[in-house]
């Protein structure tokens, strides 16, 4: 998902406790993704209630993101609207590709294959109530949640240009390209982690991003930077054939602009002008209020313990350390620096 | 390098103004004495601590930082009698300090002074209010606001220094008036701090005979006081909470 700019941008490795009093704005639908895809059990099967619902998603925005607000890092959840409707290629494809990966990891558990986490991994899916659990969990925890009119990559760079959070938060690039000024990946997969195919667990540390070095350190504006991201592929188009990251940026850098590069390939690309406006002048909103508030612990206990039967005791430690980190009145220091 | 001999009383009072606040911590050594300056992991609270080589009875040092698990350093000093000498000294090839305390040696391993949070930059903060009382007296006005309430709200009125803490169901005031202070510099002030922080910072400022409050509406408090018999000092920071519902 999102578009490959890994060889643009520079990857500063950094700590949690680097983030201790930023304000954070979290893509929630990738953040969603993640949780699906990473908190499961050995055989592959996500975490689960008694009905056979999946919880992991539940799982992860209680413990991880408790963690994150113990680091003293404020949170604000960003949730995607509808998507545009230049998306829906993107999201066939994906419904394909998951229905595949399905079917090979029911195959892969029959035949004992150890591939089959990968596979169940690759066949994460949102579905049901999931979204409308994390939202209510999320707001129980006392946190600002959010629903973007349409893409929330966009919403989230919004919020960091307009100055109402410090970073933006997600595992995708797309947030630098609706503009984001400073992006974190791997916030909430902060940890070990098993490398895919082998029996190595790697730390997992939180990067930061810049729009405006990997924009310098390359000579590129912000409106090439769209028109290379066009080239290799977005959600919104499948790109250019034999274009990735490094060939996209010396044609764009050649060229000056897109339309010149396909000139000179001889290609074109639908809807170009309408996915450049998208990343340019993206659909968001102003008019959200942010105020974080003290946890519900009897509503998080009633979602997670008697509708999803986590258990009671690690959820109520949780909410404690919750209720103790989150201290809404509090002021940070930082605020007469 | 670094060798040191300390009275053991002195030596606590140190570890206990900073551990108060954060568990590990940066020693900035010179030949002037020992400097640590450090913020809380929530950034709500900051020490700032100067202990001069005055203080000790031997002190040798080269500039240099050393990562110290102040929790750690502290729960191994307890083991020294009061009025003990103890013995500090850096094993630079490994890395580690030695403690010495009648018959008694100690290796502990140091910590990565560049794994330690970044050392603070202390705002300057022009307060309008300050008032200096007896250590005793703000320990009490704490003890007194925790029995009501999470928070206390530390204010001036005319000459009066007065505490306030209010639960849903009950409420406490304290007034010292000028009489009973050291002195104070009236001015426009009220603010609500944590007593969390405040009961953390008294466990060092409680013992000191002075104890400066700076107030401001709404600010941060700083809190100042001296340790080791006049050859230390410490000042806190602590930002306020937000008075509402």
């Amino acid at each position: 998902m999102g578009v490959e700019l890994g060889d643009i941008f520079t990857k500063h490795e950094i700590e949690i406790s680097d983030l201790t009093g930023k304000i954070i704005a979290v893509d929630a639908y990738n953040t969603l993704y993640q949780f699906l895809s990473i908190i499961r059990q050995r055989d592959g099967n996500p975490l689960m209630n008694s009905k056979g619902e999946v919880t992991s998603h539940l799982s992860g925005f209680l413990y991880r993101t408790t963690n994150l607000i113990e680091a003293g890092i404020k949170l604000i959840f960003v949730f995607d609207g509808k998507p545009p409707a230049l998306k829906a290629r993107t999201l066939e494809a994906r419904v394909k590709t998951r229905n595949k990966a399905m079917q090979r990891w029911h195959d892969a558990v029959a035949a004992g294959d150890e591939d089959a986490f990968k596979y169940a991994q690759a066949s994460s899916h949102v579905k049901g109530n999931m979204v409308e659990d994390a939202k209510a969990l999320l707001s129980y925890m006392g946190l600002p949640v959010i629903q973007a009119p349409s893409e929330g990559e966009a919403q989230v760079a919004h919020m960091v240009l307009s100055g109402d959070a410090d970073l933006a938060a997600s595992q995708d690039y797309d947030s630098l390209l609706f503009g984001s000024p400073r992006v974190v990946r791997n916030l909430t997969v902060t940890g070990k982690r098993k490398l895919p195919k082998k029996n190595i667990y790697i730390d997992v540390k939180p990067e930061t991003l810049f729009l405006e070095e990997g924009l310098t350190s390359n000579e590129i504006t912000k409106e090439q930077l769209v028109d290379i991201a066009l080239l290799i592929g977005t959600d919104y188009n499948p790109g250019i054939k034999r274009v990735g990251p490094k060939t996209a940026l010396k044609l764009i850098k050649e060229y000056g602009n897109i339309e010149a590069v396909l000139a000179h390939l001889g290609q074109n690309i639908e809807n170009m002008f309408k996915i450049r406006d998208f990343f340019l002048y993206p659909e968001v909103i102003s008019d959200y209020s942010l105020s974080w508030k003290t946890p519900k612990e009897k509503e998080i206990i009633r979602l997670l313990c008697e509708k999803n039967d986590f258990s009671e005791v690690r959820v109520r430690s949780a909410t404690d350390r919750l209720i103790q980190a989150s201290d809404a009145g509090q002021q940070t220091l930082d605020q007469w620096f | 390098m670094f060798k040191a001999i300390i009275e053991s009383d002195k030596l606590k009072e140190m570890i206990e103004a900073v551990s108060s606040i954060v568990d590990e911590g940066k020693l900035n050594l010179s030949s002037d004495g020992i400097s640590i300056k450090a913020v809380d992991p929530a950034n709500v609270a900051m020490v700032s601590l100067n202990l001069n080589s005055d203080a000790f009875e031997e002190f040798n040092a080269s500039e240099g930082e050393l990562g110290v698990d102040l929790k750690r350093l502290g729960d191994i000093v307890d083991m020294a009698q009061k009025a003990e000498m103890v013995e500090l000294e850096l094993d630079e090839e490994q890395h580690k300090l030695i403690i010495r305390m009648s018959g008694l040696t100690y290796k502990i391993a140091l910590l990565d002074p560049a794994s330690i949070r970044k050392e603070p930059k202390i705002p300057q903060l022009e307060l309008p209010a300050t008032i200096v009382l007896s250590g005793n007296d703000l320990k009490r006005a704490v003890k007194a606001a925790e029995k009501v309430s999470d928070h206390m709200c530390m204010g001036v009125e005319g000459e009066t220094f007065y505490l306030e803490a209010e639960s849903d169901s009950d409420r406490m005031r304290l007034d010292i008036v000028k009489d009973q202070l050291v002195s104070i510099i009236p001015g426009d002030a009220r603010s609500l701090f944590s007593l969390d922080y405040l009961s953390d910072m008294i466990k060092a400022a409680g013992k000191a005979n002075e104890v400066t409050v700076e107030l401001g509406r709404d600010f941060p408090t700083k809190i100042n006081f001296q340790i080791a018999n006049g050859n230390g000092d410490v000042s806190y920071l602590l930002a306020p909470r937000i008075e509402s519902d």
